[in-house]
């Protein structure tokens, strides 16, 4: 099975949030998806998307799937609501803009809050699809085999005609990435845009990131950005490998992205501001090498020497970032 | 045999067996069923049984039916299931079958409203070839059953399964369902003609007998699929 799979460079992530829309436009924008974001930007650190869903439980230990996931309840992912702006702006009715709900959680709820104190304190974004795993845990939990794997890419997907919407998968689904329609009765999930994959076009979320943080391309493919950061200089790191899933989405760990702290009496300290544990905490024990390595390639281009790795990562054309 | 034991012994072979073994199993088990385990059908020509409140119910024999938990049939479905038995009564009227379930539910759950609620349910299984042999734990490949599946948020589906994780609802408008909360919790009344095509279900017609099965889920225990209390044997429709 050839294997599709991603690396989102968190060192160019600008928390737009536009491949969060592109992917609400295209998908989740009716039909009882409105309250779902298959893509989502969280501020790291933060309690994400749904609410906590670090601590939904779900995946594998020592290879057996765990079966103490819980379903994330409506209120974690936060309402759908609307705005009354017909009525102010175009109507001339009252005089302030507010949704017809109270809102308690959201998509992007704890925007920019991170962590520590001013002026010392810090955040990263951190964009999240499905991970389409190579060992998935939704397609692991389901009774039915309503999940399956497409043999030509490797993405998961939910059969909308085997579903009963039973929710194991949403249970078991560790990154919180299923989502159940209330409307339909039925569980729904990214489907890694495969009618677009299946023309050569990349997935929305891709295409439209204004930040070109995005590659796409196969597993397998030896001359392609995904094997050169994952396999070969090991930059590119899977979130939360522990869960025991596989996942198929890399991450560059953020490294640079804010300046460093400030000692007690004013001066810079040498020391990152994204404590390396914090960071260690979501892509592992291979964090600390890559960000040496970033950080030695970093330093060649600083004194104008050639560095293929960040030729790679800048990815100037979309034939660079994008491999189908 | 305790239910518990049997419960044992199920897990145990389930270990170690292969759908065929489980169709031994069940052979075994409809063996070991006591002759008693039978539910009278009234014959009453020309009434309508189909409302739960319909005088004839208080005319039909009504049988206290014992439930277990299911055997789980997947790595995934835990809990124990809460409704320990239901009442069944039967009723044939010309050329349709009624069958009516009652039993305890303290909460109705009538709707999906939240990600984490799941309705309340009950489903009458028959086996197609009419005879005990097939599983009662949803048939297998060659001998499938027909489960007749009433959710409390109104949807009434003519399900064919062959084996765990397979029912595929089979199109059939003849399917009907009525329900009414009881003091202690539903009365439900599902209706069929006798006669289908052979594609549509069992076919009870001329039947002196039939193997049937019973299931109940309570939604807010957040049973569904293979997480609900069955009878884990046949009990026999006696026409």
């Amino acid at each position: 099975m050839r294997q599709l799979a991603y690396v989102f460079d968190l060192n160019k992530c600008i928390g737009c949030h536009t491949c969060t829309m592109a992917c609400k436009q295209l998908w989740t924008n009716r039909d009882g998806r409105e309250y779902m974001y298959w893509n989502n930007v969280e501020s790291r650190p933060g309690k994400g998307y749904p609410k906590n869903w670090e601590q939904k439980g779900g995946g594998f230990r020592n290879g057996a799937l765990l079966t103490d996931g819980k379903i994330p309840p409506k209120e974690d992912y936060g309402g759908v609501w609307e705005y009354n702006l017909q009525e102010v702006l175009l109507e001339g009715k009252g005089n302030r803009v507010v949704p017809h709900e109270k809102p308690t959680w959201g998509v992007n709820w704890d925007e920019d809050e991170g962590k520590g104190e001013f002026p010392n304190n810090h955040f990263f974004y951190m964009p999240r699809i499905c991970n389409h795993c190579s060992n998935p845990a939704c397609l692991a939990a389901c009774p039915r085999k309503a999940i399956y794997k497409r043999p030509e890419d490797g993405l998961v997907v939910v059969d909308q005609e085997r579903c009963k919407g039973y929710r194991y998968c949403v249970k078991a689904c560790p990154y919180g990435k299923v989502y159940f329609n209330l409307q339909t009765g039925k569980s729904e999930k990214c489907i890694g845009c495969y009618p677009r994959v299946e023309k050569g076009t990349p997935p929305a979320c891709v295409a439209q990131c204004v930040g070109k943080i995005r590659f796409v391309g196969y597993r397998d493919d030896k001359d392609g950005p995904i094997h050169k950061l994952v396999e070969q200089w090991k930059v590119a790191l899977p979130l939360h490998a522990e869960y025991g899933t596989q996942p198929n989405v890399f991450y560059v760990p953020p490294m640079n992205v804010t300046p460093p702290p400030f000692e007690e009496d004013g001066r810079l300290s040498d020391k990152p501001r994204i404590p390396l544990a914090d960071i260690e905490a979501l892509f592992g024990p291979g964090t600390k090498q890559a960000l040496e390595t970033l950080g030695r390639e970093m330093q060649k281009r600083r004194e104008a020497k050639p560095s293929e790795l960040t030729e790679i990562l800048i990815g100037y054309t979309n034939k660079d970032r994008y491999r189908l | 045999m305790n239910p518990s034991n049997l419960m044992k012994q199920l897990a145990t072979l389930a270990m170690v067996t292969s759908a065929a073994a489980t169709v031994g199993l069940a052979a075994t088990a409809v063996q070991a069923a006591p002759a008693a385990k039978t539910i009278r059908v009234l014959s009453a020509a020309g009434v309508d049984a189909a409302s739960p409140e319909a005088e004839i119910w208080k005319k039909a024999p009504a049988t206290q039916v014992a439930l277990q938990p299911a055997f789980p049939g997947h790595g995934s479905i835990v809990g124990t299931p809460v409704t320990e038995r239901l009442t069944a009564q039967a009723v044939r009227a010309g050329d349709r079958l009624f069958v009516k379930l009652a039993w305890s539910d303290r909460s109705a759950n009538t709707a999906i409203k939240d990600t984490v609620q799941f309705v309340d349910g009950a489903a009458v299984q028959f086996p197609i070839n009419g005879k005990a042999s097939t599983t009662p734990f949803m048939g297998d490949a060659k001998n499938p059953v027909n489960v007749w599946h009433w959710r409390a948020d109104g949807l009434t589906e003519n399900l064919v399964a062959k084996g765990f994780g397979t029912s595929t609802p089979v199109h059939f408008e003849g399917l009907k369902s009525a329900a009414v909360r009881t003091d202690s919790g539903w009365a439900v009344v599902l209706s069929r003609s006798l006669k289908v095509k052979p594609s549509e279900g069992v076919s009870l017609q001329g039947r002196a007998s039939i193997p049937v099965a019973f299931a109940a889920w309570d939604g807010d225990n957040q049973e569904r699929d293979g997480l609900k209390a069955v009878t884990l044997e046949w009990w026999q429709l006696k026409f």
